[in-house]
């Protein structure tokens, strides 16, 4: 395959992102945007219209455009719905998803289930291509901390600070846990594989109100143990942030998107790699460095023909971390 | 005005005073934003500051046109009767983005679509009507910049001059990648026709030379804004092909922002670096303090002086 054919579903700013991004490879036509918003969908037309980009309104006018992959940056609460429908119909292949996969575990178990074979699919957790992440889970791996004992997490924002009406719009976007928090989840999953979910609360340890926030611990057979505190209605948080403090039996490692830290216990020396240190630069910047890289990475695998990660399977998992969460809040599966 | 006679408008070296701290801004880490956003203050004393730098060297005031801003703008009108020299930033996306989480792209159209027609007389409302009936992009464009110049030229008075309008680095890279040679060649026709300079905030700087030259847009009429430091932050692809691309340029003019590189740098090894570099118009540096506003472009004035 030398070029991939793209349809981008969803014009809101991740979807315009991932737009602009997929259109600087030279591999990958950008034949269609999708939007169900009368708005969005004629401003787009004029936007779009000389450079033979196809903007439609329903998912059933990209059905003849011979697709290679689709992009599915919608609303949380549409992702399985709108992923089932191009499997269902062979409208493409390959799918990427944003965060998060599906609105609870059961759909996204059955998206799962849906995936043609040699499918890419990937879902949009990209603090995974974040350089001081990848320093962290490296260094992980690598088992410079030896054993690891616990962990906390935490996924702060103001996003929805002094805003009256914020439980409601949190949750139109997935709640604090798939709205922010599922990026943590996704991390601790990747840094140190499953665990199960013990204990939780509605509100944050940080004392952010309820409706916006969640704190849960988390437990695992070896002894592992990990916290999250998530709120979405943090003071001073201008941009979302999110991070780990890693205890091992040999040290501390403390990461977040800014930078990774070790501290050595058995030696006492400390190490900090800001972005600067990380070689964090990409062939075309839009948002963070860590989009381009993301989005690399899901071409390079279809060009490649090779599974890559995080994929359906991988993702459900964070779906099935959350839906847990919310039932010993007894708030049922959706938010 | 043509390209000699605006270009004439700019000081030889330009020294910004840039308002990111004034924002609580730090691309460093997080945590130093939130310090600097407790210590931020008000208006006034982020007047203080665009103040003290202009009398120690600054020749300018570079800002994300907010409320924020547009109420230091304010406070500097009150206390300086001299020119002062504009160079602010379009739009203001941390806001966008932020109302766009809360209501959706489609509410950030409307809600912008509102301000723009409760902000202007009749003829704004008429123009920008029509924009929204035909649904033309090149008009709305237009009409979303006359209504940013308005709110800054209400707050700043006679006695500043709009020198550049500069598009922000999210839409100008999001233009960029989307291809839209269209936008480009509209913002800088509707500028240059009102006498103000055209400014683009980039961090893919060789490919947005590469894409003008591609579109036979002429860069001389042009600011642009971008990263350089010795760290190579933020210069995408990589420092070393944006050394290239700025040293291979006759024009534009090029401002270098980023050049503490978020405070990982010290001053004096940031500005060693920016002095040997060919074809620098101008630098842009944040300052959060007064006394950090006289150090900082007192050494940047007498580095580049020496320099030359």
């Amino acid at each position: 395959m030398d070029t991939i054919r793209i349809a981008v579903v969803g014009l809101g700013k991740m979807g315009l992102l991932h737009a602009s991004i997929l259109n600087f490879f030279p591999a990958v036509r950008l034949t269609a945007l999708c939007d169900k918003s009368g708005l969005m969908v004629r401003i787009a037309r004029k936007v779009f219209s000389q450079a033979g980009i196809r903007v439609v309104s329903g998912l059933e006018e990209l059905a003849d455009l011979d697709l290679d992959a689709v992009y599915v940056t919608t609303p949380i609460s549409s992702h399985s719905a709108i992923a089932r429908f191009i499997y269902k119909n062979g409208m493409a292949r390959h799918l990427f998803v944003e965060k998060t996969l599906a609105p609870n575990y059961a759909e996204a178990d059955e998206l799962c289930r849906l995936v043609p074979q040699e499918s890419v699919n990937m879902v949009g957790y990209m603090k995974r291509f974040s350089v001081t992440f990848g320093k962290a889970k490296d260094l992980i791996t690598r088992g410079v901390l030896k054993e690891v004992t616990s962990f906390r997490a935490y996924a702060y924002s103001s996003d929805f600070m002094g805003d009256s009406k914020s439980s409601k719009t949190s949750g139109a976007r997935g709640g604090p846990l798939r709205d922010l928090g599922c990026h943590v989840i996704d991390l601790a999953l990747w840094f140190f594989g499953d665990f199960n979910v013990v204990s939780g609360a509605n509100e944050a340890a940080s004392g952010t109100t309820a409706g916006n926030s969640e704190f849960f611990r988390v437990q695992r057979s070896d002894g592992l143990e990990g916290e999250f505190d998530i709120s979405q209605c943090m003071k001073d948080y201008r941009m979302p942030e999110i991070g780990l403090t890693i205890q091992g039996s040999n040290g501390t490692i403390k990461v977040n998107d800014d930078m990774a830290q070790l501290e050595e216990s058995n030696t006492g020396k400390s190490t900090t790699w800001y972005r600067h240190d990380l070689n964090d630069n990409v062939d075309f910047w839009l948002g963070e460095t860590e989009y381009f890289r993301e989005d690399q990475h899901f071409i390079n695998a279809i060009l490649k023909h090779e599974k890559c990660e995080p994929s359906f399977l991988t993702a459900a998992r964070v779906d099935s971390i959350i839906d847990k969460v919310r039932h010993m809040h007894g708030s049922g599966s959706n938010e | 005005m043509d390209l000699v006679q605006m270009n004439e408008r700019v000081p030889e070296a330009l020294f910004l005073v840039g308002d990111n701290p004034f924002h609580g801004i730090s691309h460093l880490s997080q945590e130093r934003a939130r310090a600097r956003g407790e210590g931020a203050g008000s208006s006034e004393k982020a007047a203080e500051v665009v103040l003290t730098s202009l009398q120690n060297s600054a020749n300018g005031f570079t800002f994300s046109v907010s409320e924020l801003t547009l109420s230091i703008l304010r406070f500097i009108r009150k206390r300086r009767s001299d020119n002062l020299d504009l160079y602010p930033m379009v739009p203001y996306a941390f806001e966008y983005v932020r109302i766009a989480t809360q209501t959706g792209t489609p509410g950030l159209v409307k809600k912008l679509a509102k301000q723009i027609v409760m902000s202007g007389g009749p003829r704004a409302v008429a123009i920008g009507a029509k924009a929204v009936m035909t649904m033309n992009p090149s008009n709305l464009l237009s009409t979303y910049l006359t209504y940013e110049i308005s709110r800054v030229k209400s707050s700043a008075g006679k006695n500043m001059n709009l020198v550049s309008l500069i598009l922000n680095e999210v839409m100008t890279d999001m233009a960029l990648g989307l291809n839209l040679d269209w936008l480009f060649e509209a913002y800088v026709k509707f500028l240059s026709r009102r006498d103000i300079i055209p400014g683009f905030n980039t961090r893919n700087f060789p490919f947005f030379v590469q894409k003008f030259k591609e579109w036979n847009i002429d860069t001389r009429n042009i600011i642009v804004a971008t990263p350089f430091n010795k760290a190579g932050f933020q210069m995408n692809p990589s420092k070393q092909e944006c050394e290239k691309t700025l040293a291979d340029l006759s024009s534009p003019i090029v401002l270098a922002i980023s050049i503490l590189a978020a405070g990982y740098l010290k001053p004096s090894a940031a500005i060693e670096y920016l002095t040997d570099l060919p074809n620098l118009k101008g630098i842009v540096a944040g300052v959060s303090t007064e006394q950090q506003a006289r150090t900082t472009f007192t050494l940047l004035n007498e580095s580049f002086r020496n320099a030359k």
